[in-house]
């Protein structure tokens, strides 16, 4: 019960500071330009599909490419996730770090709460917060489910990338908001952390290497398979690890701070 | 839910606590104990371990050695205790500058296990007592020192703790606000609630305390009851025990 009151607390910080309205109304008015730019291409593109036997649809010209550019390449920058790897670390700094700054940490200590509590009650707000926007997001592909045929599978498969991309992001923001002094340095670490998640294999890539330790520790490496609407246990295992870490490393640098003061 | 213990035990136990902070020791093999009713003022100029004492009384610092037991229960066992018997307000009352009065209370409440009826009565009595009414829209960054020194106070309270630990609740209040402060803490101690406030005013002391308890560089140098001491007796005593540590410091 004390994840739930600690959960609460956070989700109205959460909906009463601007800056969670300002980032979900900015981003959601960038991917429904992105949207529309996609849907444009994909009707503009359906005399040239009409002919191929094995056509893209819907779903894999505008519905899974809204949530990501590493299936367009540099068609249209800024899908859900490019944007994820900002908005994510910018909402999770305050999370901790924040409390910090206004002396209300010890404030939750003295209120009984145990660092799994503080740490899983703030994590659980901000992904209550990241799924509201995920599916805000996917209300514009589907909306359009009686006009046209979506592969459901596929974005059923987009979907869950997607979800456990935001959980591993949020898990990280919030490890970064639990170390950190400050929370612009938080916002910081977590952009720097993701940026180099996503980034780490792209020197082996271009030198030829395309398995190994460093292509499994990127992210997308096991993003783009589920994007492609491949579900794999290695991949989903992948997230939950990664997510289960930076919970762990916050708790414990939570549970540290009540013992060293 | 901890049942409390009868009345004839102390609500509250310190048996050889230390902490150290900043690599030197803030606090050394303290011992004291507060029974139901007494409101103990913990002085000592700064520094003197004061605020390590009640964090540690308060659950949001761990002590590196001793015990501190509440309601004769160790406090290491069992943390919950700290949500259902213990009320603090924390040195200038730290509060969620974007939440107005209203949501404090509630997340407080809920942050002690306090729902539904439970909570709306806990709210509307707290809300009474300490004419909170005409704050309850406003945001907690746009109110006074004084304002929030007393929202602090209203959320320590909500859940009618055994012990209430006020960390220099005096600051920044005017006299008006004083004297509302002490009648409240003389109120509650009335009411058998366990109170211990920490200060470096002896008039706060004389006004409300029934015992005093000197803290000096973290040792405890004198624990009696405020009655055998006048201002000027207490004044004595503390400047001694403060310029012999100075001294001995030097």
């Amino acid at each position: 019960m004390s994840t739930f009151a600690v959960m609460r607390l956070e989700l109205r910080r959460l909906f009463v500071r601007p800056l969670g309205w300002v980032l979900g109304a900015l981003t959601l008015a960038e991917l429904a330009w992105r949207f529309i730019l996609l849907l444009g291409n994909f009707l503009a593109m359906q005399v040239r599909l009409a002919a191929l036997p094995s056509a893209p649809g819907f779903t894999d010209m505008a519905g899974v490419p809204l949530l990501s550019s590493l299936l367009t390449g540099g068609f249209i920058p800024f899908g859900f996730t490019e944007l994820a790897l900002i908005v994510v670390p910018l909402l999770a700094m305050s999370t901790l770090a924040g409390e910090r700054g206004n002396g209300t940490l010890p404030l939750l200590f003295g209120t009984g709460q145990s660092a799994t509590a503080i740490v899983l009650g703030k994590y659980l707000a901000l992904m209550a917060w990241l799924l509201l926007w995920l599916a805000l997001t996917l209300a514009m592909p589907l909306s359009l489910a009686h006009a046209t045929h979506i592969d459901w599978g596929k974005l059923a498969a987009a979907t869950l990338g997607m979800v456990l991309l935001l959980a591993a992001l949020a898990a990280i923001g919030v490890a970064c908001s639990a170390f950190a002094s400050h929370p612009a340095i938080a916002a910081t670490a977590g952009i720097l952390l993701v940026l180099a998640l996503c980034s780490i294999q792209l020197g082996a890539q271009s030198a030829g290497v395309n398995n190994g330790l460093i292509n499994w520790l990127a992210l997308p490496t096991h993003l783009e398979p589920l994007l492609r609407g491949l579900v794999s246990t290695a991949d989903i295992v992948w997230f939950v690890l990664l997510t289960a870490l930076a919970l762990a490393l916050a708790v414990r640098r939570v549970a540290a701070e009540k013992e060293r003061g | 839910m901890i049942a409390p213990t009868p009345d004839s035990s102390p609500v509250l136990q310190l048996e050889h606590v230390s902490r150290r902070r900043g690599g030197r020791p803030a606090v050394r093999e303290l011992d004291l104990s507060l029974a139901g009713g007494q409101v103990l003022g913990l002085l000592g100029v700064n520094g003197a371990g004061k605020s390590t004492t009640l964090s540690m009384i308060a659950g949001a610092l761990r002590p590196d050695g001793g015990t501190i037991r509440l309601d004769s229960r160790d406090f290491a066992e069992y943390p919950e205790l700290a949500r259902q018997r213990l009320g603090w307000l924390p040195e200038r009352a730290p509060l969620w500058p974007e939440l107005t009065s209203s949501e404090h209370l509630d997340a407080h409440g809920r942050l002690r296990g306090l729902r539904g009826t439970a909570l709306r009565q806990a709210r509307e009595r707290i809300i009474e007592r300490l004419e909170l009414q005409p704050l309850l829209r406003r945001l907690a960054g746009a109110l006074s020192q004084g304002q929030r020194q007393r929202l602090g106070l209203a959320c320590a309270l909500l859940h009618e703790p055994a012990l209430l630990v006020l960390d220099e609740p005096g600051n920044a209040l005017d006299p008006v606000q004083t004297a509302t402060l002490r009648t409240l803490i003389r109120e509650q101690a009335a009411a058998g609630t366990a109170v211990i406030l920490s200060t470096h005013l002896l008039a706060e002391v004389i006004a409300v305390c029934s015992r005093v308890a000197i803290l000096h560089e973290g040792v405890l140098h004198h624990d009696g009851p405020v009655a055998a001491d006048d201002h000027a007796t207490l004044e004595r005593r503390f400047f001694d025990i403060a310029m012999a540590g100075g001294a001995q410091a030097a």
